[in-house]
This record gives structure tokens, C-alpha cells and sequence, in this order.
């Protein structure tokens, strides 16, 4: 993890983000800084606001209070303080890159043109280009000999795979994973860990949400843990992991043991 | 039958085809168009649109052609008889055809938008690029229904005096007083074109098959 290139570039900084759906309070007062090339794992418990957290990063969320920013540009508020207009959303948007668990791949499109519309026709990549890039990309994720398949003739794992394939078609700054692998028989979790894994190696930046603590240690350069809205831990995986300075972690953590 | 009646039969049937097409093809494109601005909620556009689909599928057919055919010197128009038919099929179906693209707008993956907006897409682009050609591949069992239905309903416009296929069977008869060979060969007609229109279904539920994820 030392021969790793981590620039001081901040690629994500969220600052007193707070969520509220219907007079519940989801997020609160979330900080969180993530340098460029570090990938940090958010874990906690059901609702406690994962999904929420990273879907205000992207803005398919709105938060009610705080600021977000990707490399530096504000997302959803612009310089005058006024709602973004969706074409600049878009823009700032596209600076991400977001993995479902439910894979969400678009059906009527095959594989290879699954990872070739967005470059195509919001990048105004032309069909080559995409298509050369998006054949390097199955082949990063192991999927080449599918690049004709249709989404509804794969299996989860080789879904996801392509789903991560076509948000890194877009060249997105961070990567955004909401449980990749929930979804997904446990004999096809690890070929999709197994690609996150290459591409923390080389040097993506990522937020990852998982259940997955092995794969979390293994991975993080930073480990953060979400109780009822708040952040009420943040450490390196190791101490996280061996040496939790909340109750409610150590808690978590032998649950998740046994 | 003699020539110059299976002339007149195919001249008739002629203009039902030619009549119901644009009607079709008008309908399909304005009941989008419709069924966006409905989705949009535009504040009194929307009650005006809400009025003009119950009134348009309250209204026979019939009544429709009349009342356009005959309504329209009021308002100071010459309006051909033909433009007239047209206009009551496509006032008739559109009304039909935006709430069958409605239902298909609205009960449209979330997901699938969530992961077209998260990869940088705009409204637009989603809707053109993700949205509408599974829409058109969910709704055209639905508006393939209704273009039967126009066709079936079509004989409708022969009370303004268009001879379509039809009305054209009783001008034969009244020559030759033999009225079953003319309706017959109509019949087989309009079973060939609603024929026609079922195998274009049946292409589209195969190609439906891949949406289901
Ligand atoms: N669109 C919504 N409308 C109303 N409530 C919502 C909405 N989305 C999430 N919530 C609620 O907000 C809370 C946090 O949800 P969230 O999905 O962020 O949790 P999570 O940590 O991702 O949980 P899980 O591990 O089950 O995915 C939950 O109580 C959930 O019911
Ligand atoms: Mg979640």
C-alpha cells in the first residue's frame, strides 16, 4: 500500500451533508474527505444510510443541507447558490462513476453498446473510439467474448462486471460502488471482487459500500463506519479492524465474525 | 363480380388503407407528444388535455365525423371530406394512443434512469436514447391493439361520404344485386390487414422477451 501513488489531491469532500426523508434524518452532518488514488469502504448496518450517502455524492439524491465536491467543483448548487441546471448536473455528474447492486444495465443494448452510449452520446466520443475503448475495458473486466451478449443472458457476476465497465467508459474521477455484490450468488462474488481489487491497484480512486469485511480490510486505504446517519468511526482498515474505538463497532464487527 | 366492381372494390379498400394509415401514423406521434406534455403537468394545459382525452373516447366515431364534417363552414373552413375523416380518426385514437404512452413512461425502470443520469446522461438524452425504444418495443402490443381498432372503426367516415372500403360493398350491390361476393372479398380485407398487423406484433413481443431482465 506505501509503493502507492496517494497524491494530497482531495478527489470527494463532503462537509455537514444532512438527508432527511420524511421527517426522518438519514444523514447527519456527514464529513468525509477522500484523496485521490485512496479507496474507502463505508460499513454499517441496515439503514444506517450507506446507499443515501453515496447517492448524494452523485446527486440522485438531493441532501438538505451541506456541499459536496468532486475534484473541486460543487455538485447540485451553483456559484450563485441556485439549483444546477440539469445540463451542468449532468456534467458534474459525469466527473462519477456509480455501480448498482441491482447491476442496472439498459436491456434493449448490448454488452458492448451498454459501455459505448454514455461516451457516445454525452462525451461526443465517435463510435470508433468508444467502441476500442469499451473492447479494452471487457477485456480489463473479463468479459470479451460477451461484447455482443444481451444484459439478459448473463449471469450477475458477469452483469456486474459490465456494469463496471460501462462507468469506467466515462473516465470518471471517483468511482461509486453501492453494495456491488449483495445481489449476487456467493460462488460470483469473487470474480467482482477480484476487479475492484485490480483497479484499487491501479490506483482508482473508490467508495465502496460492502458487507464484505475481508475485502474491505484487504482493500481500504480508509475504513468508514455509518450508525444511524452519523460517522461514528473512520480509521486505516487496521486499527478498524483489531482495534475499534467504539463499542458499536466492536459489536458490528463479532456479529459479522460469526 | 365483373371488373370494373373489383375495380371499385380496390379503390375502396385503397382509401380505408390510405385514410387509417396517416391516421395511424399522426395518432402514434401525437399521443407521445400528449402523453410528454401530460408528464410534464403544465398547470391548465393538463386539465385541457384531461377534458380532450374523455371527451375523445366518450365520442362515437360516427358522431365524431359528423360533428367535424359539419361544424367546420360554421367556423368559416372548407374542409374536404377526406381531411375531415382523417381528422376524426386521429382525434379518436390519439386520445387512446397518449395514455397508452403514459402508462409506459410512467411504469419506466427507475433504476435504468438512475444508471443513465449516473453515467452523465441529460433528460433528454435518457428519454431518446434509454427511454423511448424500450417504450416502443413495451407499448406496441397496446397501440397495435388500437390500430385495429381504427381500422375496424374506420367504415365510421363513409356518413361523410367517403367510399372506403365499406361503403363501396353497397355501391356494387346496387349494380349488380348480388351484395354477398363484395362483402366477402371486404371481409377478407380487413382480415389481411389486421393479419398484417398481428405479425408485426408478433416480431415485437420476441423482441420484448429481451427486456426482461
Ligand atoms: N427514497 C426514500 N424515501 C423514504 N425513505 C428512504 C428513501 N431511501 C431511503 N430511505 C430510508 O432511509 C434510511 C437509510 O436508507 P439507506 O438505503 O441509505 O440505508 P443503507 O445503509 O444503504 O441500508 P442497506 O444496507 O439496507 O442498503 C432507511 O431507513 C430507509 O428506509
Ligand atoms: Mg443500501
Amino acid at each position: 500500500m506505501f509503493e502507492k501513488n496517494t497524491s494530497e489531491q482531495t478527489a470527494v469532500s463532503i462537509r455537514h451533508l444532512s438527508k432527511s426523508f420524511d421527517g426522518v434524518e438519514v444523514l447527519r452532518d456527514v464529513d468525509l474527505e477522500v484523496r485521490e488514488g485512496d479507496v474507502v469502504t463505508i460499513l454499517g448496518s441496515s439503514g444506517s444510510g450507506k446507499s443515501t450517502l453515496l447517492r448524494c455524492i452523485n446527486w440522485l439524491e438531493q441532501p438538505d443541507r451541506g456541499s459536496i465536491h468532486i475534484g473541486g467543483q460543487r455538485i447540485g448548487v451553483n456559484d450563485a447558490g441556485r439549483p444546477m441546471p440539469v445540463r451542468e448536473l449532468a456534467k458534474v455528474r459525469a466527473r462519477t462513476g456509480m455501480v448498482f447492486q441491482s447491476f442496472n444495465l439498459w436491456p434493449h443494448l448490448n454488452v458492448l453498446h451498454n459501455i459505448t452510449e454514455a461516451p457516445i452520446h454525452v462525451l461526443g466520443k465517435s463510435k470508433a473510439e468508444a467502441e476500442a475503448h469499451a473492447r479494452e475495458l471487457l477485456e480489463k473486466v473479463g468479459m470479451s467474448p460477451k461484447a455482443d451478449a444481451y444484459p439478459n443472458t448473463l449471469s450477475g457476476g458477469q452483469k456486474q462486471r459490465v456494469a463496471i465497465a460501462r462507468a469506467l467508459a466515462m473516465q470518471p474521477e471517483v468511482m461509486l460502488f453501492d453494495e456491488p455484490t449483495s445481489a449476487l450468488d456467493p460462488e460470483l462474488v469473487g470474480e467482482v471482487l477480484a476487479v475492484i481489487k485490480d483497479l484499487s491497484a491501479e490506483g482508482y480512486t473508490m467508495i465502496v459500500v460492502t458487507h464484505e469485511m475481508a475485502f474491505s480490510r484487504a482493500v481500504s486505504d480508509k475504513v468508514v463506519f455509518l450508525d444511524k446517519g452519523l460517522i461514528i468511526e473512520q480509521a486505516d482498515p487496521e486499527t478498524f479492524f483489531t482495534n475499534p474505538s467504539t463499542e458499536r463497532v466492536r459489536k458490528f464487527l463479532e456479529r459479522e465474525e460469526s | 363480380m365483373n371488373a370494373s366492381a373489383w375495380h371499385m372494390l380496390l379503390e375502396g379498400a385503397w382509401t380505408t388503407v390510405w385514410i387509417s394509415g396517416i391516421s395511424i401514423a399522426i395518432g402514434v406521434t401525437a399521443g407521445l407528444i400528449l402523453a410528454l406534455i401530460r408528464i410534464a403537468r403544465i398547470p391548465v394545459v393538463d386539465q385541457v388535455l384531461v377534458l380532450y382525452i374523455s371527451l375523445a373516447r366518450a365520442t362515437p366515431l360516427v358522431t365524431l365525423a359528423l360533428f367535424i364534417f359539419l361544424s367546420a363552414p360554421t367556423f368559416g373552413i372548407n374542409l374536404d371530406r377526406n381531411v375531415a375523416g382523417i381528422l376524426a380518426l386521429t382525434l379518436n385514437t390519439t386520445a387512446f394512443n397518449a395514455e397508452i404512452w403514459r402508462s409506459a413512461f410512467r411504469n419506466f425502470s427507475r433504476e435504468q434512469r438512475e444508471a443513465a443520469m449516473a453515467n452523465g446522461m441529460t433528460p433528454w438524452v435518457t428519454f431518446r436514447r434509454i427511454m423511448l425504444p424500450q417504450m416502443m418495443i413495451t407499448s406496441l402490443p397496446g397501440l397495435i391493439n388500437e390500430m385495429s381498432f381504427l381500422i375496424k372503426g374506420s367504415p365510421a367516415i363513409a356518413v361523410i361520404g367517403i367510399v372506403d372500403l365499406t361503403r363501396v360493398t353497397n355501391r356494387i350491390s346496387a349494380v349488380t344485386y348480388e351484395p354477398l361476393p363484395p362483402i366477402l372479398v371486404a371481409c377478407v380485407l380487413y382480415m389481411a390487414a389486421i393479419g398484417c398487423l398481428v405479425w408485426l406484433q408478433r416480431i415485437a413481443e420476441r423482441r420484448a422477451n429481451r427486456l426482461a431482465v
